[in-house]
């Protein structure tokens, strides 16, 4: 036990270290492209103005009003202090719209289009390629070369072939937006109906791509699992097949689980896509337009986001390995 | 089985997560079709407020404020401006303006049917506290308008008069910056703007970022939902537009609506799918739409270019790299554009050629085309494609290739130069590959670069930048002071060391008699003296070269679906109500006179 808590005392002291890196760079990064976001703003006023002191004294009010006129350590240290009550400053492209509000309406879209585009992409994928490899014959014939050609498409590629094919040509589905142009939010059966058909296409894009990776990935594993020496041997002693196979998925799923909190970690990144080509509130959309803008603030707190999540689910992922596999927990109570 | 169950339970929990993240208390569900105007082009990204004072609303469809017509849904002007015609129709002002013989002041009177929402009139001291108002916060309006007006006085309860500034000799700064002002800003009613002081204590950037939704408004809708995926507008019946000395009715739609899409190609498949009713987005070939995809699209004209152009997308010099200072490579590089390849091309000939409307400093409408002598200056308007003409220039200015490797140099040194335009802007893209195509085809090496729009807009509005060598951006459309607020822009020396210059003359070109001309142009009222002065900064504008432009571009690239509402404004129709998006200026007598097309 003692070597357990050591090794997760080291583990913890690495995560801490990562995130102070992580937050360091998050900030310092962005304010290091040669745009300037106050100009912007100060523009969008001073359109036609020629008294250059009415318009310098326009641009130093938002200086100041975004701290971008003190020297760039202090406003770190002000970022932090602020950072850690939650309060992540005014966005610039969407001034004067604070970036805890613009995350915060953003953030449940992003999670319930993610989460369970990623579990059951992840879940069809594995099952199918421990299928393909347990099977082989026919199905894996089929399935294999499916698998490869589902994983080769790009995230967005699989997006606009939907959008033609079930938005755009057959009309079956919604072209754009997480509800109807034509309805107003409110808890009715017709509105729930018309997030779930909004809901579709996006989540498709997504499960469709994910499947093809994680079934051609567990395919591989349970195939070099199913020829170990320990499945032979379990033979020979007679054990049934069944449990021979759940021997064999438990140790092919452990990487697959690794790529699992991987997924989940990169969500917000790994929405950008879908959220755009579907014109989809969330996350994902969010930061782009933050990149494309110079928003500083709004890119340090979603890169923090991101920062956390990976943290987290890796953090999380070396407990729940210990309880997986007996071979990791021995390892960490070494 | 369970496995299916779960699954969804899954699904309709996170389904419900997402309501409750967007979900807020309204009335009625589900906007009727056939009750609400859909628009879409305008708003990008989330409403942040609805003040009529205030700044980066973004609020595109409730507080809009341009020369070449406000937006006046909500909010509304003293006049109303019409850019086929250049007139000026009264909003809430009731008659002509009167100015008095030496142009340093001119009087209104408000209309005695205008009234704020909450059923009180509009007088004489909302315009003056407005203005009041947007001095001490320094507001967009202020900072327009401070240079010409100078102060608003209340006659009565109805009546008021602007005073110009005024020059050292005692001669009005600028009246037609004062007719820009007549139509372009809005008037907030005084006893909310009093409110709205009082809540924020009299602070100026707190007043500023007011989200403003209780306030006052005239026009006929009011605010109704705005969320990260919409904002919608409903009417206000009790309107007082529908008194006869107005429109004398309600506009027809009830609501006003606009979906928030990530981007162009989204909002256009909205559009081709009739979600959007009025669209003001670029799309290549529209005349396809209706062409060759049957769909019930239509434009302002039926045939090329669609639309009004109203503006002049340009290539600016950089006048501070020393080789842009040589007027025979400026003039070289203009000559050797193709520009009937831009058009073609970057516009899908939604712009007329420069063959049908040679190059001056005037957009191609009728009013502006008939301010300069046309003969005078047809010598020197080039058409563009003339590789041989740019290279005989160069030759005969000495500048040669010399060292044998296919450029020319100037002073010894190659001749090299960038093409800039934010990325992502794709018309302007194609258009810059076709500047830089020239610049090969005579012998000096131009080579496109496409930086990011955050980066573009700061490095090109500051006035010592030594990055971008030839670079687009717009000057303004359309207004009561134009063309003369464009001849300002491309040749006036008050925004050369401009920092933030966001004004124009982006180029840093100095012209001592295009300034003397641009100050004697807005105290001109003789026409033929006035033509004599526009016709010499034509000239002035081709000889020196410190700008070209590369198209001609509506302001609005105005496009309807018919497939619910119909009867918009269409070329020659006798309405005279411009294509600006049934809401802009004049343009928004449109949403008086549509039908349903199932009616």
């Amino acid at each position: 036990m003692k070597g357990y808590r050591k090794y997760f005392g080291k583990k913890i002291l690495w995560f801490v270290i990562t995130f102070i890196i992580a937050v360091i760079l998050n900030f310092v990064l962005p304010r290091l492209m040669p745009a300037d976001p106050v100009a912007a703003i100060t523009g969008k006023l001073a359109q036609g103005m020629t008294d250059a002191s009415a318009v310098q004294e326009i641009y130093e009010r938002y200086q100041k009003e975004f701290g971008t006129d003190k020297p760039m350590y202090q406003q770190f240290f002000i970022f932090v202090k602020n950072a850690i009550r939650g309060d992540f400053g005014t966005s610039f492209s969407q001034y004067p719209r604070t970036v805890s509000n613009i995350i915060a309406s953003a953030i449940p879209w992003t999670i319930a289009l993610q989460l369970p585009a990623i579990l059951v992409g992840w879940l069809l994928g594995n099952l199918l390629g421990a299928l393909a490899a347990y099977i082989r014959k026919g199905f894996d014939k089929i399935l294999m070369p499916l698998s490869m050609f589902m994983s080769a498409i790009p995230a967005f590629g699989m997006a606009v072939i939907l959008l033609v094919v079930f938005a755009i040509n057959l009309k079956i589905a919604p072209t754009s937006g997480g509800y109807s142009f034509d309805m107003i939010p409110n808890l009715s059966w017709k509105f729930v109906w018309s997030c779930i058909t909004h809901y579709q296409l996006p989540f498709w894009s997504i499960v469709l791509v994910s499947i093809g990776g994680q079934a051609v990935g567990m395919r591989s594993m349970s195939i070099y699992e199913l020829n170990a020496d320990y499945v032979k041997y379990a033979r020979f002693l007679g054990i049934k097949d069944r449990k021979i196979v759940g021997y064999v998925f438990r140790n092919a799923m452990l990487p697959q689980i690794t790529g699992l909190a991987l997924s989940i970690g990169t969500m917000i990144g790994g929405a950008l896509v879908a959220e755009i080509i579907f014109s989809y509130p969330g996350l994902g959309s969010t930061m782009y337009s933050a990149v494309t803008a110079a928003d500083y603030p709004l890119i340090s707190a979603t890169t923090l986001i991101i920062t956390i999540m990976v943290l987290l689910s890796t953090f999380i992922l070396d407990i729940v390995y210990g309880f997986i596999d007996p071979r990791v927990k021995a390892a960490q109570y070494d | 089985m369970k496995t299916r169950k779960l699954l969804s339970l899954v699904l309709a929990l996170m389904m419900l997560c997402g309501i409750a993240a967007s979900a807020t208390a309204e009335t009625v569900t589900e906007l009727p079709r056939n009750e609400t105007l859909y628009f879409g082009g305008q708003q990008w990204g989330t409403v942040n407020s609805y003040n009529p004072v205030g700044t980066n609303q973004n609020n595109a469809m409730g507080v809009s404020t341009a020369t070449a017509g406000s937006r006046t849904i909500m909010f509304e002007t003293l006049y109303m401006y019409n850019f086929l015609d250049g007139s000026m129709t009264g909003l809430l002002a009731d008659g002509d303006p009167v100015w008095n013989d030496d142009l340093t002041a001119v009087t209104i009177k408000l209309k005695d049917a205008a009234t704020w929402n909450d059923g009180t009139p509009v007088t004489a001291e909302d315009v003056a506290k407005t203005w009041e108002v947007s001095v001490k916060l320094q507001n967009g309006a202020a900072g327009t308008y401070q240079a010409f007006v100078d102060s608003i006085e209340v006659v009565d309860e109805k009546t008021f008069v602007i005073h110009s500034t005024l020059t050292e000799d005692g001669k009005p700064s600028n009246p037609l910056k004062i007719s820009d002002f007549l139509v372009a800003t809005f008037v907030a009613q005084k006893a909310w703007l009093e409110t709205l002081e009082e809540r924020n204590d009299g602070d100026a950037i707190a007043m500023l970022n007011d989200r403003a939704e209780d306030a006052a408004f005239s026009g006929p809708y009011g605010p109704y939902i705005d969320n990260d995926q919409q904002v919608v507008f409903i009417r206000n019946e009790n309107y007082w537009g529908q008194d006869a000395s107005m429109w004398g009715k309600l506009p027809v739609p009830k609501y006003i609506a606009h979906t928030i899409y990530a981007d162009n190609a989204a909002t256009e498949v909205a559009f081709r799918a009739g979600e959007i009713d009025v669209g003001q987005i670029f799309v290549p070939n529209i005349q396809n739409l209706w062409l060759e995809d049957n769909l019930p699209v239509s434009t302002y004209m039926d045939e090329a270019p669609y639309g009004i152009c109203l503006t002049m997308p340009t290539a600016w010099f950089n006048m501070n790299n020393p080789v842009l200072q040589n007027v025979a490579i400026r003039k070289a590089i203009a000559m050797a554009v193709d520009y009937d390849a831009i058009i073609e091309n970057a516009m899908t000939n939604q712009s007329p050629s420069f063959a049908d409307v040679p190059r001056s400093l005037m957009n191609p409408t009728d009013g502006e085309q008939a301010l300069y002598d046309h003969e005078a200056v047809a010598d020197l308007q080039w058409v563009g494609n003339d590789i041989e003409g740019a290279k005989a220039l160069l030759d005969e200015a000495g500048i040669v290739d010399t060292d044998g490797d296919g450029y020319r140099e100037l002073d010894g040194e190659k001749v090299a130069l960038n093409c800039v335009c934010p990325n992502g802007w794709t018309d302007w893209q194609a258009a810059m590959e076709i500047v830089a195509a020239a610049g090969q085809n005579i012998g000096l090496e131009l080579t496109t670069l496409f930086p990011e729009w955050s980066i573009c807009q700061t490095v090109f509005t500051n006035p010592n930048q030594t990055e971008y060598d030839i670079f687009m951006w717009s000057p303004d459309a359309s207004g009561p002071s134009m063309p003369w607020g464009r001849v300002r822009q491309m040749l006036s020396s008050e925004f050369v060391g401009l920092e933030n210059n966001w004004s124009g003359n982006w180029g840093q070109y100095v012209n001592e008699r295009a300034d003397e001309i641009i100050a004697a142009i807005p105290l001109t009222t003789d026409e033929a003296e006035l033509k004599a002065l526009y016709t010499e900064a034509v000239e002035i504008y081709l000889t020196e070269v410190p700008s070209f432009s590369l198209m001609y571009r509506p302001a609005f690239f105005h496009a309807v679906n018919e497939s619910v509402w119909t009867n918009y404004p269409e070329d020659g129709d006798g309405r005279n109500i411009p294509p600006a998006v049934c809401t802009d200026g004049y343009g928004i007598a449109a949403l008086y006179d549509l039908e349903l097309v199932e009616g």
